[in-house]
């Protein structure tokens, strides 16, 4: 008898731990901790977890604990996979009613699928109120909004299509970059160091994005700034003479490239080019810091120019900070948050960490690096477009498509299919 | 995954004769017990592949932004994913990894458990050595793979220095050896149809991880056969071969079936060692289904359901006969 009461307690705690498990997942309660039990939190999350990245978040927390005394603020940041781990946690948490205050994104294209979920706040007013559009660049005021409102804060800002280049290497075949020559004189050149010995291009795209921020940032220069827009609008074609005669150079320079430039990665390829095994290597300036990790001293053993076309682009790979349309848990604090983001003196002091620069015009950029300077220079004059290798001008989806079909087009070398492809998304995806 | 093995005698014994009879309150009270876990696996497993299957048929695109209308026509999702050369290129490669890998695993794993078995010196040395990888991760066991075979570096250093000239890419080939036919581009299939070069090193790799298990496989099998079979072979005047053959191999059947139930998910799933080793590869050389599936989570949530669901099918398609087979002999039995 007393063995038979033990079975029936334990198929009960059975029964019910496997009933809590079950209900637990599918838990739709509303967000604990926050305002509710009278603490003065802030949550944040970001995919800002290395080195760097992190001491430039600490400035970010630091500088809105300075503006708001007796905040504690819980840095939720999720690390791995360029972000996307971080994007799968948020996308749960909101799904589940229960966001954190603020978020990190990419503006444009990231921002609109959130916009088109309904799970992002409109931040017009704050925006009007403190008359942050005066502030920036109109590219990137742009950049923050869709339809016409403002859904996000921008932080800091990378520039994508920069060529550096190895000054010895350049001059031992005797040949130099003018960015002004455009994507013709750049192959030109790159020939000429080709027939010096010298491999001319270094290239690692074992991560796709590498070679995808290539062939845009040919793209752009043989389409220019407005074209390069309107591609994401369908009011320009991929099957446009000029996109086929900048797939016939990313082709040429594709030939041009290290052998093995599918088996090592963006960050292997720039040391590479730094160490003399090659004249020239495109990546984002995240790979300044990179370099100057390595060792490297920049103007001796390595140089950048923008990369070569008939009008100064700059290639916006830019992060911000957005809230949700409902049940953030301190919006006060959130606010809070956003408005410190803004502060010129906390953008200057996250960029000096971070190795981007700042979004708002009216930063003091005197202590930042001889690059960062005259990127920020080019940024406020240069027209700034979006980059699609980042998802960030227009849906993930084109961006994912734009990524397979530049990994098929690397395996094949067809003109054609890659064109069809991206007028077919142009069609059916815009 | 279920595996069969052998039913463990039926207890016998004044110790067990106080065994509870079976009626209509047993099996009641059994089915409780099963209860929780039945329905835990239920919802787990039934419901999520449910679910997984209802969104690849839905116009869920984004995961920020759930859409459950069903997708007209029916079915689109899957018409477009058949017609991608990338879903293509995955459903190729993981065919032909999964044929080459199990060969390799299983042939391998019986080689060096039949050389562990007879060896008379350091036996424990050598099953360590043979079974170590298995406890690495592919990650871990992908990156010192990836440096292997760098194509500028590696195994190509030596190669050259034993007079190579022009060693090969490794993973950054793109040759498809044995191709089947040659896609003009307007056809439906956008890839030839053969095996990937790039695809050999992590076919190789994974075989060289897995190898271990396979032997602890094939160990626990050649102990469990009686030494009086192979003796009284042996007075019958049956040579090495013979025994191995008509004793030793058929007792080794159920083992090899295990290794290769075991095997084949690990192929099918195959994500890890890849990542680390190549990630998709110029043209999708390298890419399979798991990639596949995490690059288009955070853009198609549809596409990514409806090649979880191509996975699943192709797992089911090896694992149901499998299942039958094993049924069936347990009704004879």
């Amino acid at each position: 008898m007393r063995v038979q009461n033990k079975l029936k307690v334990s198929m009960a705690v059975t029964a019910a731990v496997s009933l809590i498990a079950v209900t637990g997942c599918s838990a739709n309660q509303p967000a604990g901790g926050g305002g509710g039990d009278g603490t003065n939190k802030l949550e944040i999350t970001s995919w800002w977890t290395s080195g760097s990245e992190a001491e430039a978040l600490n400035v970010l927390i630091d500088g809105v604990k300075s503006s708001s005394p007796g905040l504690s603020v819980d840095n939720a940041a999720v690390s791995g996979g360029g972000g996307a781990n971080a994007r799968q946690a948020l996308a749960a948490r909101l799904q589940a009613g229960s966001p954190p205050d603020a978020w990190q994104l990419h503006p444009a294209g990231q921002l609109k699928s959130y916009v088109d979920g309904g799970q992002v706040a409109d931040l017009t007013e704050l925006w009007t109120q403190n008359d942050w559009a005066s502030k920036l660049p109109k590219d990137v005021a742009e950049a923050q909004q869709v339809d016409g409102k403002y859904y996000t804060v921008p932080i800091g800002v990378h520039r994508g299509n920069v060529l550096w280049t190895n000054p010895a290497v350049l001059s031992k075949a005797n040949a130099a970059i003018d960015p002004a020559a455009g994507v013709d004189g750049l192959i030109s050149t790159l020939k000429q160091v080709e027939a010096s010995g010298t491999t001319p291009v270094c290239l690692g795209d074992k991560d796709i994005f590498a070679s995808a921020q290539l062939l845009e940032s040919i793209i752009m220069s043989r389409v220019g700034a407005d074209n390069w827009k309107k591609l994401f609008t369908n009011e320009y074609s991929f099957d446009a003479p000029e996109v086929k005669q900048a797939l016939e150079d990313y082709k040429t320079i594709l030939a041009l490239s290290n052998k093995d430039h599918s088996a090592i990665t963006w960050d292997e390829a720039v040391k590479k080019m730094a160490n003399g095994d090659c004249a020239v290597s495109l990546m984002g300036d995240w790979a300044y810091g990179e370099l100057l990790n390595a060792d490297k001293k920049p103007g001796t053993d390595f140089a950048w120019v923008t990369f070569p076309g008939k009008e100064d682009i700059f290639d916006y790979v830019g992060d911000g900070f957005s809230i949700a349309a409902k049940n953030t848990p301190n919006p006060e604090a959130a606010n809070a948050w956003l408005k410190t983001l803004m502060d010129p003196k906390v953008q200057t002091e996250f960029a000096a960490k971070k190795g981007s620069i700042p979004a708002v015009t009216n930063a003091d950029i005197s202590t930042l690096s001889e690059y960062q300077q005259e990127a920020a220079k080019s940024f406020a004059e240069a027209s700034v477009v979006s980059s699609l290798a980042h998802g960030q001008v227009t849906t993930a989806e084109f961006a994912q498509t734009y990524a397979d079909a530049v990994s098929t087009f690397n395996g094949s070398g067809n003109v054609e299919a890659f064109l069809a492809s991206m007028t077919q998304a142009q069609k059916t995806q815009l | 995954m279920t595996t069969s093995t052998a039913q463990p005698p039926a207890p016998v014994g004044p110790r067990f004769k106080k065994q509870v009879p079976h009626n209509v309150k047993t099996s009641r009270r059994a089915a409780w017990m099963f209860a929780p876990s039945l329905l835990v696996s239920f919802i787990f497993v039934y419901v999520f592949i449910g679910i997984t299957v209802y969104i690849s048929l839905s116009n869920w695109k984004l995961g920020t932004s759930p859409d459950l209308t069903l997708r007209q026509p029916f079915g689109g999702t899957y018409a477009e994913l058949f017609q991608e050369q990338r879903f293509q290129a995955d459903i190729r490669n993981v065919v032909i990894f999964t044929i080459i890998f199990l060969v390799l695993a299983i042939v391998g794993g019986l080689v060096a458990a039949l050389f562990i078995h007879h060896v008379t010196v350091g036996k424990g040395l050598f099953r360590t050595v043979f079974l170590l990888p298995y406890a690495l991760s592919f990650i871990v066991t992908g990156v010192a793979w990836r440096w292997i075979f760098a194509p500028s570096t590696g195994v190509n250093e030596i190669l050259r220095s034993i007079g190579i000239e022009n060693p090969p890419g490794w993973t950054t080939d793109t040759t498809i050896l044995g191709a089947l036919n040659d896609p003009s581009g307007t056809d439906f299939l956008k890839i030839q149809f053969g095996i990937p070069v790039a695809l050999l090193p992590i076919i190789f790799a994974a075989a060289w991880q897995l190898v271990g298990f396979a032997m602890a496989m094939y160990l626990a099998g050649l102990a469990s056969i009686p030494e009086e079979h192979l003796e009284a072979a042996n007075v019958d005047g049956a040579n090495t071969w013979q025994r191995l053959r008509h004793i030793v191999l058929p007792q080794l059947w159920p083992s090899t079936i295990t290794c290769f139930v075991l095997l084949l998910h690990v192929a099918l799933k195959i994500f890890d060692l890849v990542v680390a080793m190549s990630g998709s590869g110029p043209g999708f050389v390298t890419d399979v289904p798991g990639i596949y599936i995490y690059n288009y989570l955070t853009s198609r949530y549809d596409k990514a359901s409806a090649m979880a669901i191509v996975l699943l099918l192709l797992t089911l398609a090896v694992i149901v006969p499998y299942l039958i087979r094993g049924y069936r002999k347990e009704r004879k039995a």
